[in-house]
């Protein structure tokens, strides 16, 4: 009678211990450390393993060459010893920080990040550092703002292979190239889209006017400085902007449909809206940020400036194997094929000399905005206290709510938001 | 003085003699031994089949216990763990990693382990009562059943059992041991805060201190979701129903025609995903979407109406919106039992002389509310936590007070979604979870247990 | 008499005229978006923005005569059907529709069935049967959905995993755990539903022998159609509708993915201009299959209640 009742409550129990007996499995693995020697470093050991590579679904599609899957072809080939089958998985640069951290040791051995993750994912154990030969190959090919782009408490965390900012569109139609050396004198002239409701966009007003994010972007203890008149002054100046009737705030594809169609003749963004841009060739302009007329100052606007970068599983089987496939992905000549398949800006620095890259308008907007127009995206944890009042004071300057009146309280409020954080 | 009754009443419906104290208490050699040896009584009651099964399972969970079972308590109870240690191999010229522990893994498999041994611990108590239950058939002459008749009985007057056997291991698996490990989250420190991401421990009732001090940040963003969670949660249920009950009823009429082809239409707007839906009637009521591009070409509005950045304005759309969405629902669960309404209840109302609005109230309501009391409170708590409608259209925006992360319309779900997932604070989403919980817990228990559906379930059979 | 009589019937002539003049305006309203959403996947522009929803051909008609009226547009509404066209046929690069389209149905078929035992078992039993944790069981499953579900994902994901569930072909397997495991818990208006037919019709059946099994599966679940229509429909449609849970457990796993992790994420700042009105057309086509399960089962709907109430 009581059969069925035991039988249920087995079927409940086997899910369970079925649960339960993955934690046995997982502790029982937990000593991969490298306690075995090698056998010298110059000839390869025999492996045979199944590397798995996570990267945007372009780098892998036929419209694009599979970009991806020839260079680990390419890259199998040249490690004679090496017997690699690949196995492949999309995943973009921007989620692979939630993806991969969710469960690293079934993430990736070799994935694609955006710099702004790096913190989540050494958080969540799910990155490991470059060191010995490695890091010289990074730090010789690469500028020190891409090094200082993947560094975290001295530690290198990644291969970029591309910088992550944004510049501005402009309509030669529209704007000389001396109009766009300044913001206020494009708005006389023609309609100007702006991401204000974006925080990725909104900070670069407030750095131009000597406010900081953690000092150089690395000082975590020097916090968010949007304090004192310096601030305040900015947030008037947006009031003002965000009234002015050439001003388009750019939320939900404002700005490129408009300057497609030509009723808006300025709009910033990346290199992933170039291919989107409708207007013949030599109409469009691509140039570093502008700068911007405080009080009758002119005060420059500074970009954040990241990169993209490749990464390893520190969960991986043969760290060996995937810190060389990393590193041939972000090399020289993988880089320049990735610009021709994709469009995507190499920024190594033998790849960078390319003479078709050189030639390259958004290469060189891109480049210049690194150098010049922008601050390094901060990486400390800190930073993500960031985001959400950014947001909020640029939703609240849209929708009126900040006026010159309430300026200096709503600057201070941003002001505590963006250091306190949700919670202390 | 009558529930009190009831109570007792109901004790004696449910009235076991088979129980564990009198197996203990009464149980011979044989019943007592099967607390250790489960399945001994049935064996020596010739309940072979029976027996087996209690032994083999007995068996499967003491070696269960001993293989990981007796870790995965003393991981639980400890928390924290090994950080993962990077070591440099001069050799490979890389740094090689040990795995670390991971205290969110020890945490969920410790719950499970705790599951497994309630589980095991019921089935201890079934073996006992069994094998006492043999014990006294056997003594008043009577064959103990065999395994034949069990079998019967579980598709007759045991049916509840084999009908309640999958689901209920599904609800225990899927949600209630991941609701038991949420809601440890809430006594860790599991957070981003000094990075405990990985490895965290277990900090006490920490955590809901700061939800309570009305001066935190956190504290005044709670206060002010809540409320209003709880005015969208009024608003959305009882516009969707009555709305929802004034159309079937006008579809349902005998003179309308094409009953199916409205239904068809109005049930459109539940067949496109609301992902997509939400988002496109986001986007029209933006400052430059269709709907203000229409208002000022028409109506000659100078400015555009501020819907998103006006917490009022806001949440009228919102509430207008979900309309649209939720109607489709509600009509195809009021059409069935609309449709079954006794008809001579009306023909009694008619004989009477009552009208058609008199009708409504009289009967039709009444009735409505019988069947779908449970309806309503589940879609009730159903739009207490509507993350889909708040998150696709306003995102919880327009917020007003720049150093909180709760907009104005933020409902206690979708700000968790914010601190939980985007933030990565789990425990104090985990305290947030369970305050919310116990205060919808109390309150549509108590409104259940007064609808006439609990009262008096056989009300109209 | 007979005047009065004819009075009443122009009276309840006029209010059926107007009942269904009112229908019809609700109706309009009602499939407004829809129509929207269906124009937006003809679009020949990409982008999120729709400025005009007017054929072009009138478009450039009015600007010629009203030069001042839609200054700003430059183009009016071109049908085209490629975005259906780009959404089925571009499978080898970045989403491959049609494979989630499968999918999806595949999952929510499998989905459907087993919601539909486990809620029609429960609600069965809790309307019919009596027993000790009747009570206690009913009360804890109206508060269990209570818990926001999301909080749960990660726990979820891990006991899936802990079954060998996360990996390959077995996603499939695991989503549809998902989207079912839990349904026993949604028994409530089911079994409002059950509590109406009257107990009499089991009764008689006890008398001829029947055992409870036999109750339930001939004369209960035939006489149940218009809830499993609800069931079904509504666990049917989990599927189709859920971004967050599939995302979480189908990860980097491509040939996976369902139909809504796919037009999510053609909304990455990456693909949305290219790809948004291949987002709308795909919400089309995600909606056919629902109408359609829709339209059939309302016939059986309508057969269904008119059984009930002859008992």
């Amino acid at each position: 009678m009581k059969f069925r009742k035991v039988a249920a409550l087995f079927l409940a129990g086997a899910m369970c211990a079925a649960t339960v007996a993955g934690c046995g499995k997982d502790s029982g693995s937990s000593s991969t450390s490298g306690g075995e020697s090698g056998t010298g470093s110059g000839e390869e050991e025999e492996i045979t393993a199944t590397i798995t590579v996570w990267s945007p679904a372009e780098d892998q599609s036929i419209d694009n060459g599979e970009w991806l899957q020839t260079m680990c072809e390419q890259f199998s080939a040249e490690h004679p010893n090496w017997n690699l089958t690949f196995k492949y998985g999309t995943c973009s640069e921007a989620d692979a920080g939630k993806t991969v951290s969710s469960d690293p040791s079934a993430s990736a051995d070799v994935y694609m990040f955006s710099n702004d993750q790096i913190q989540t994912l050494i958080d969540a154990g799910a990155i490991a550092e470059f060191g010995g030969s490695a890091l010289e190959t990074i730090k010789e090919n690469n500028s020190d703002v891409m090094v200082n782009s993947v560094t975290v408490d001295g530690g290198v965390y990644g291969v970029p292979y591309t910088g992550n900012t944004w510049f501005m569109f402009y309509n030669k139609d529209i704007f000389s190239e001396d109009d766009v050396k300044n913001l206020d004198t494009m708005l006389e002239k023609g309609k100007v889209a702006f991401k204000l409701t974006d925080s990725w966009y909104i900070g670069s007003f407030y750095f131009g006017n000597g406010c900081t994010a953690f000092g150089d972007g690395t000082d975590e203890a020097a916090g968010i400085d949007l304090t004192g008149d310096k601030a305040v002054e900015v947030t008037e100046y947006l009031v003002d902007l965000a009234a002015n009737p050439n001003f388009v705030n750019d939320a939900d594809q404002a700005g490129i449909t408009g300057f497609n169609d030509g009723t808006v003749g300025a709009f910033f963004s990346g290199t992933w809206d170039y291919s989107n841009i409708t207007l013949d060739a030599d109409k469009i302009g691509v140039v570093a940020c502008p700068t911007y007329t405080l009080n009758g100052e002119e005060k420059q606007m500074y970009a954040f400036a990241g990169s993209k970068a490749i990464g390893v599983n520190p969960n991986c089987e043969y760290p060996q194997v995937a810190v060389a496939l990393a590193l041939y992905l972000g090399s020289d000549e993988a880089q320049i094929s990735h610009y021709e398949a994709r469009g995507i800006i190499p920024c190594n620095l033998t790849a960078v000399e390319d003479e078709k890259i050189a030639a390259d308008e958004m290469a060189i907007a891109q480049n210049d905005t690194t150098a010049r127009t922008s601050v390094m995206q901060p990486l400390c944890s800190k930073m993500s206290n960031w985001w959400t009042p950014a947001e909020n004071m640029g939703k609240a300057i849209i929708a009126g709510e900040v006026t010159k009146d309430n300026a200096a309280e709503k600057t201070e409020e941003f002001n505590e938001g963006a250091n306190n954080g949700v919670v202390q | 003085m009558p529930k009190g009754k009831a109570g007792k009443k109901k004790n004696k419906e449910f009235y076991n003699p088979y129980s564990v104290t009198n197996a203990v208490k009464k149980g011979d050699i044989f019943t007592r031994l099967s607390m250790l040896i489960m399945g001994l009584g049935n064996f020596a009651r010739g309940q072979i089949a029976k027996g087996l099964a209690f032994l083999i399972l007995e068996a499967a969970y003491i070696f269960f216990m001993i293989k990981t079972g007796a870790s995965c308590i003393a991981d639980l109870i400890r928390l924290g763990g090994a950080e993962q240690q990077k070591y440099w191999n001069e050799a490979k010229q890389v740094y090689e990693y040990t795995q670390g522990d991971n205290s969110l893994l020890m945490l969920l498999f410790g719950v499970a382990t705790l599951f497994i041994t309630i589980i095991f611990i019921l089935l201890w108590r079934a073996s006992l009562k069994s094998a006492y239950k043999a014990q006294c058939m056997k003594e008043n002459g009577k064959k103990p059943d065999t395994f034949v008749q069990d079998i019967k009985s579980l598709f007759d007057k045991n049916l509840h059992k084999t009908l309640l056997a999958l689901p209920v291991t599904g609800v225990v698996v899927f949600t209630i041991l991941p609701l038991v490990f949420m809601i440890s989250m809430a006594f860790t420190n599991y957070s981003k805060l000094d990075s405990h991401l990985t490895i965290f421990n277990w900090v006490g009732l920490e955590n809901f201190g700061k939800i309570f001090s009305f001066n935190s940040s956190i504290g005044k963003s709670f206060w002010s979701a809540l409320g209003w969670t709880l005015i969208w949660a009024v608003f959305a249920t009882f516009s969707n129903y009555i709305l929802g009950m004034i159309l079937a009823i006008v579809i349902n009429r005998k003179n309308t025609r094409g009953k199916a082809f409205w239904r068809t239409i109005f049930m459109l707007s539940a067949a496109i995903p609301q992902f997509v839906s939400l988002l496109l009637m986001r986007t029209m009521f933006n400052r430059e979407g269709i709907i203000n591009t229409l208002l000022q070409r028409y109506f000659n509005l100078s400015e555009p109406m501020p819907f998103w950045d006006n917490a009022m304005l806001a949440r009228i759309v919102i509430i207008v919106v979900n309309i649209w969405i939720g109607i489709p629902f509600t009509m195809l669960q009021v059409t069935g039992v609309l449709q079954n309404i006794p008809e001579d209840l009306y023909e009694a109302a008619k004989v009477d002389g009552a009208g058609p609005v008199k009708t409504f109230f009289k009967i039709t309501l009444p009735y409505m509310l019988f069947v779908t009391g449970p309806y309503l409170i589940t879609s009730f708590t159903g739009n207490i936590n509507n993350f889909n409608v708040i998150y696709l259209l306003s995102g919880g925006g327009p917020v007003t007070d720049l150093s909180s992360t709760s907009g104005k319309t933020d409902l206690l779900v979708t700000w968790l979604y914010k601190l939980s997932v985007d933030q990565q604070y789990y425990n104090i989403a985990a305290v947030i979870g369970i305050m919310t919980f116990v205060v919808m817990a109390v309150v549509s228990l108590i409104t259940y247990h007064r609808t006439g559906s609990y009262k008096n379930e056989e009300g109209f059979q | 008499m007979k005047k009065m009589s004819k009075s009443a019937r122009i009276g309840k002539k006029t209010s059926n005229v107007f009942v269904h003049i009112l229908l019809g305006v609700l109706a309009f309203i009602w499939i407004l978006p829809i129509l929207f959403i269906i124009m937006v996947s003809f679009k020949s522009d990409p982008g999120l923005q729709v400025r005009t929803l007017l054929p072009d051909v009138i478009l450039q008609k009015v600007k010629l005569s009203h030069p001042d009226m839609f200054a700003n547009v430059t183009r009016g509404f071109i049908p085209t059907l490629d975005n259906y066209k780009k959404l089925f046929t571009d499978t080898t690069n970045v989403f491959n529709f049609p494979q989630m389209f499968l999918n999806t149905l595949i999952i929510s078929i499998f989905t459907c069935i087993i919601s539909a035992f486990f809620v029609l078992s429960v609600s069965y039993v809790m309307s019919r049967m009596r027993f000790k944790m009747r009570k206690p069981f009913m009360n804890v499953a109206l508060i269990l959905g209570m818990f926001p579900g999301f909080m749960s994902m990660i726990a979820v994901y891990y006991i899936l995993k802990s079954i060998g569930l996360t990996e390959g072909a077995m996603i499939r397997v695991a989503l549809v755990m998902v989207y079912s495991g839990g349904s026993g818990l949604s028994f409530y208006i089911a079994k409002g539903f059950f509590d109406t037919i009257p107990k009499s019709i089991d009764e008689a059946a006890y008398i001829d022998g029947a055992t409870r099994w036999q109750v339930f599966t001939r004369i209960t679940i035939p006489l149940s159609k218009p809830i499993i229509v609800y069931t079904v429909l509504q666990s049917f449609m989990a599927p189709w509708l859920d971004f967050i849970f599939a995302k979480v457990i189908c990860r980097a796993n491509k040939d996976y993915f369902t139909v809504s992790v796919g037009l999510w994420n053609m909304l990455e700042k990456e693909y949305i201009y290219s790809w948004f009105n291949c987002f709308a057309a795909g919400a089309v086509c995600i909606s056919i299959p629902i109408i359609i399960l829709f339209m059939v089962m309302q016939k059986f709907y309508r057969e269904g209640v008119a059984g009930a109430v002859k008992g």
